[in-house]
């Protein structure tokens, strides 16, 4: 990137819960930051430290904020009274102070006496115009000063709405649109300076009609939860669940304002507040934050709790109705969201006339306020996708279900048709994306062309690719040509789970590599998650059958990949992103390196369905902490150090925390903040790999492992926590036979061994505790409920 | 047999580990001071004439490794005519080298030992920086291996000590500590440590000396509610807190023990005689009901009852092993852990035996009392007592 400004230091003005969090994920990206606050009166004198006291309720929060804890120190606190002079080091000024222009624009007035002329300014609001805050602004801070809006919690949620005033330099535009992406890791979009900006505008509207029509309809609240999340592209928490979240406040603030503003009557009815809304808030059920909102959690007599949900007419929570239809049936069997939508939105049986109507009004709405909120389709789609979680933006839905069909439907409704989608259907032109040489376009009306979707360079999205670019594929993955010479292997199993047909995949990609003369290999996958693990259920499927020969087999053929991934005649690089457990993370433990997404949450987490890492994870950790030894170094502290974080099956919450663990490795290994890099970086690490003269590694012999000098530590650590009730005896047998595995057995003294001696240590441990009843009740119990056993 | 006479004792104040006044103080440094302010209080003695410096130590290795009692001999007396001994008997130890020096001068084989232990636990792991069990023990026989907390968890199950009950034993350590600090009764049988700071400040070094000389351990603040409200840290579902049992501390202490001859000699005036001493071994489980075979086995070869004790520092290892010793012997409350014990005051492992000795003593002169019992549960299922008599 071009970029007119090179930031590292970054003054968050506002210590609230965006600010706090916001300075927490600008750390998480490397930057030093000044948060700082005002100085508030209060009974027993004037609090100096309120930016100190609200980063320290942000560290506490969960999900975290912070990659890693070690990052706390990135950020310096201090108050308006004392610090302000700090801006003048500052090379970006972030305002996120409460939500009043009035406040705005006095602290305003402060920061310019500190301000260096040409530092960028911006304010995160939701709902105050920008142009409204220029009052009173030297030219230099007009030209400087834009919106960047975050949505929360900063860190998870991807989207970030850039939105300059009529008076913004436009290189600041550009320099923020593409710096929140490489920098931040956030989808940014460009909205124009109306009221809520682009995901707001769409979103709460797309909700408020909702809590309308399931009032008109009488359709069950629960009804629309089950059918409004993940099966059709939506968040897990659906619609109540977000808006419990969220709070009710917090949602009805930007309805009430989007309603202030209404010109429309479409806006004007939509956003107007419905009774039982305005009835939960003097109620004060404002969601999570008080407890109760659309749902209350009620502890039932026997000390379990039961979520309940709020009937809406009487005003009372009620147990929840378990939704049950044959279109929910016909539904699960489809597996991408697009087609499930498709399918409830054509159906007749309910809620699918009610999830009809939403969506043609949905997608009416977004292309009435088209022109006025964003002006290109893929900002409206991207700022959806980002801030709300939705797997697919409005005219992405549209291009799936059928222009014609939406359009005539849309029509026999009585729904508005805005003029430029009507000139489309006359131009023949009916999509508003296509695939060109693998690259997203989308269809500029103004230009009639079809133009690369900006800010993408260099992302690689596979399912692009997968149409022109497949060179092979099984039942369970996928080889594509990312070009330059390097191949890409992709899972396309349920939670892109590991079985034969990836063990297949991955020996297929690497043969075809070696012998075909290319440059590497990446392996990276598409979807929320890189890999939720090994197949559970065929293990459990051959351990029930006690077809141990299997097994075996299939154990070997496992360890056979991961280590080819490491030995063979081309560079391996993997691409992490999302959970990577288990099998997934041993098979980035082998890469030659490793390009992750910041947002990885990686471990090797085996114990949990009573097993140990038998994908080579167990051999590699002991060889790491052989290599850590060092000379004169306590070993069985180091030992201990990689024996816990298999045994207590730690997960890394972030890339960095990986590193921590143990499970990257400094210099070999790197994270991207943008997750839609990591496939175009993996690709070019495997390049640089092969162009710097990649030759095979020698397989390792010189693996020091400790014997009985390690043994003891394990027997009578694992005792002791069984003893203290903090491990079953089933826990303690697994100890044991981790701790038999990193140690290499009770060989009497320390010794040099082979990786192929420890993985049949490992072998054998995976197969002997197949063989126990504990282990497969756990497999069974994770199998059916998604949760660890502790039995 | 020739009598062992003490003749005089001092002890450091006893610092927080592992974040205490003393955490930075090795061990070595910290014995030798108290040692050269013991011997400065008996200028009649050539400290060359000091047959043994025995020091009791539990976790003798990194700064206190190296044979820490020769290097305390060096460091403290000026000459290298004196040799040092490193004792480990885990808690016992700073009593062990007491009983030790006193064995030695009854038999003849020595007329003037100073004895003592140090204990630094600030810098040192528990149980050491490199454990290594030996695997077949560890499965024949995990509970030799426990820590002290999950022993003290065993006890709190056998003999039926309940939370309540621990909770208020620590609190009442507490109060008597607190209160034995307000009246100035335990500052006779301290010196004052000079505990050096080097430290960057602004980007400087910079020398910063304090003097340390008041056991930091007691807390006038703690409650019941305070105390019911910390979780168990060595069972999930057990009952020994942070709060109930003893304190990891840095301290040291030392006694210098005479025969006849030489007291004569040089016309010194004993403080008291050493009595006799009694180390047991019992199952590791339950490691804290020690004291309950020691005393008796004490009080035997000592001719003596418990009637005869007037006062007892039982160590407080842990409430529930302290009350359940309490019970099964039937110790008289008002002669027990007068001042408190470890719980509030601290536990410098291998320093207690001998820093207890020195608070007993001078109790009894406080008193005016005469027979003290010194007696702790050990490490790996012991016990030790030993009795002194105030002249």
């Amino acid at each position: 990137m071009n970029s007119p400004l090179k930031i590292n230091r970054i003054a968050v003005l506002g210590s609230g819960v965006m600010g706090s969090q916001i300075a927490c994920h600008l750390a998480n990206a490397g930057f030093s930051v000044d948060l700082l606050d005002r100085v508030v009166e209060s009974e027993s004198g004037p609090q100096t430290d309120l930016a100190a006291k609200s980063l320290q309720a942000a560290f506490k929060l969960s999900p975290d904020p912070l990659f890693s804890p070690s990052l706390k120190s990135r950020i310096r606190t201090g108050n308006f009274d004392a610090h302000l002079e700090w801006i003048s080091a500052a090379d970006w000024i972030l305002e996120c102070i409460v939500e009043q222009r009035e406040a705005k624009i006095a602290l305003f007035d402060r920061v310019e006496a500190h301000r260096r002329p040409g530092t960028p300014i911006s304010t995160n609001t939701s709902g105050i115009p920008i142009g409204s805050l220029l009052h009173g602004r030297s030219a230099d801070f007009q030209s400087c000063f834009l919106g960047t809006h975050f949505f929360n919690p900063p860190r998870y949620l991807n989207l970030l709405e850039i939105i300059p005033s009529s008076q913004t330099d436009r290189k600041w535009v550009d320099f923020f649109l593409a710096f929140g992406r490489q920098f931040l890791g956030k989808t940014t979009v460009e909205c124009r300076d109306t009221p809520a900006f682009i995901a707001n505008r769409i979103g709460v509207y797309s909700i408020m009609q909702l809590l309308h029509q399931m009032q008109l309809l009488s359709i069950l609240p629960e009804t629309i939860e089950r059918f409004s999340g993940p099966l059709i592209g939506r968040p897990k928490s659906a619609t109540f669940r977000t808006a419990d979240v969220v709070g009710l406040d917090t949602f009805i603030k930007v309805a009430s304002g989007l309603a202030s503003v209404a010109t429309t009557e479409r806006e004007k009815q939509v956003f107007q507040l419905p009774n039982f809304l305005t009835s939960m808030v003097d109620r004060g059920w404002l969601g999570q934050k008080s407890g109760q909102g659309f749902f209350k959690k009620v502890k039932q007599p026997d000390g379990s709790s039961d979520i309940h949900i709020l009937d809406l007419n009487r005003m009372e929570y009620r147990p929840q109705e378990k939704y049950r239809g044959p279109l929910l049936d016909s539904m699960k069997l489809l597996d991408a969201p697009l087609e499930r939508l498709s399918l409830l939105v054509k159906s007749n049986e309910q809620p699918g006339p009610f999830f009809k109507f939403l969506m043609l009004d949905l997608l009416s709405y977004s292309a009435e306020q088209l022109p006025e909120i964003a002006g290109d389709v893929f900002k409206i789609d991207e700022a959806l996708k980002a801030g709300f979680g939705w797997s697919h933006g409005p005219f992405e839905i549209w291009d799936a279900l059928g222009f014609d069909w939406v359009l005539a439907e849309q029509k026999a409704a009585g729904l508005p048709v805005p003029n430029w989608i009507e000139n489309m259907q006359k131009s023949g032109q009916k999509h508003f994306y296509s695939s060109q040489q693998g690259i997203s376009h989308y269809r500029d009306f103004v230009r009639a062309a079809d133009i690369p979707v900006p800010g993408k360079e260099g992302f690689i999205l596979l399912s692009n690719l997968y149409a022109d670019k497949t060179l092979w594929s099984n039942s369970g993955t996928r080889i594509t040509n990312l070009g330059d010479g390097v191949l890409n292997l992709s899972f396309h199993t349920k939670m892109n789970s590991i079985g034969a047909e990836v063990i297949q995949g991955i020996h297929k990609a690497i043969d075809m590599a070696e012998a075909e003369g290319w440059n590497g290999l990446v392996i990276s996958n598409d979807g929320e998650n890189f890999s939720a693990g090994a197949n559970l259920a065929l293990i459990l499927m051959l351990a029930l059958e006690q077809e141990w020969d299997e097994l075996n087999f299939a154990v070997k053929a496992f360890q056979k990949a991961t280590m080819r991934l490491r030995y063979s005649d081309i560079p391996v690089v993997l691409a992490p992103h999302g959970l990577t457990l288990g099998g997934g993370c041993e098979m980035c433990l082998h890469a030659d390196a490793i390009v992750a997404s910041a947002e990885t949450y990686i471990g090797l987490v085996e114990v949990g369905v009573g097993l140990i890492p038998g994908g080579g994870g167990s051999k590699e950790f002991a060889l790491r902490a052989s290599d850590e030894f060092g000379e004169g170094g306590i070993r069985t502290n180091v030992l201990r150090n990689r024996f816990l974080t298999i045994g207590q099956a730690k997960v890394a919450t972030s890339a960095l925390q990986a590193f921590d663990l143990g499970i990257f490795r400094k210099g070999q290994d790197r994270f991207t903040m943008n997750a839609a890099q990591r496939i175009g970086l993996a690709k070019q690490t495997a390049l640089l790999l092969s162009e710097a003269g990649y030759v095979r590694p020698r397989m390792r012999e010189d693996i020091l492992v400790l014997g009985r000098e390690g043994l003891g530590i394990v027997y009578a650590g694992a005792n002791s926590m069984k003893a203290g009730n903090y491990i079953s005896e089933h826990d303690q047998r697994i100890s044991e036979k981790l701790g038999w595995v990193m140690c290499g057995g009770d060989l009497s003294q320390p010794q040099q061994v082979s990786e192929s001696y420890l993985l049949d240590l490992e072998r054998e441990a995976f197969l002997s505790l197949l063989g126990s009843k504990p282990t497969l009740q756990r497999i069974q119990h994770m199998l059916k409920t998604g949760k660890p056993l502790r039995n | 047999m020739e009598t062992a006479y003490i003749i005089d004792g001092y002890r450091s104040a006893v610092g927080k580990a592992p974040r205490g006044s003393l955490r930075n103080l090795r061990a070595d440094d910290l014995g030798a001071q108290v040692l050269r302010q013991l011997l400065a209080k008996i200028p009649q003695l050539d400290p060359s004439r000091i047959d043994d410096v025995m020091v009791g130590n539990a976790t003798p290795e990194a700064e206190q490794g190296l044979n820490l009692g020769r290097m305390i001999s060096l460091m403290g007396l000026n000459t290298d005519a004196v040799p040092g001994l490193t004792i480990n008997r885990y808690c016992a130890s700073g009593l062990e080298t007491i009983a030790l020096a006193a064995a030695r001068i009854q038999s003849g084989m020595a007329d003037c030992i100073v004895a003592g232990g140090v204990e630094t636990m600030s810098p040192i792991p528990f149980g050491g920086w490199r454990l290594v069990p030996n695997p077949k023990v560890a499965k024949a026989h995990p509970d030799w291996y426990w820590g002290m907390g999950l022993t003290a968890e065993e006890v709190a199950r056998r003999y039926h000590i309940g939370r309540e009950a621990q909770d208020a034993f620590a609190l009442n350590s507490h109060q008597k500590a607190v209160k034995a600090q307000e009246e100035g009764w335990l500052q006779r049988g301290i010196v004052p440590i000079e505990v050096e700071d080097v430290s960057v400040v602004d980007g400087k070094r910079r020398l910063k000396t304090t003097v340390f000389d008041r056991d930091e351990g007691p807390r006038a603040d703690t409650t019941l509610e305070a105390l019911a409200g910390l979780k168990p840290v060595f069972d999930a579902k057990g009952t020994v807190t942070a709060g109930n049992a003893s304190q990891t501390s840095d301290g040291a202490a030392f006694v210098l023990l005479m025969s006849e001859k030489m007291r004569s000699e040089l016309g010194l005036t004993p403080r008291a005689r050493f009595v006799s001493y009694h180390a047991v071994g019992l199952e590791p489980a339950i490691m804290g009901m020690g004291p309950i075979h020691a005393v008796p086995g004490v009080l035997k070869r000592a001719g003596l009852t418990l009637n005869n004790i007037d006062l007892i520092e039982l160590n407080e290892a842990f409430a529930s092993q302290s009350l359940a010793v309490q019970q099964a012997l039937d110790l008289d409350p008002n002669k027990l852990n007068v001042h408190g014990g470890a719980i509030a005051l601290g536990h410098p492992l291998g320093c207690t035996g001998a820093k207890l000795t020195v608070q007993i003593l001078n109790e009894l002169e406080r008193r005016n009392q005469r027979y003290g019992l010194v007696t702790m549960c050990v490490g790996t299922g012991q016990g030790a007592a030993g009795i002194i008599e105030r002249l």
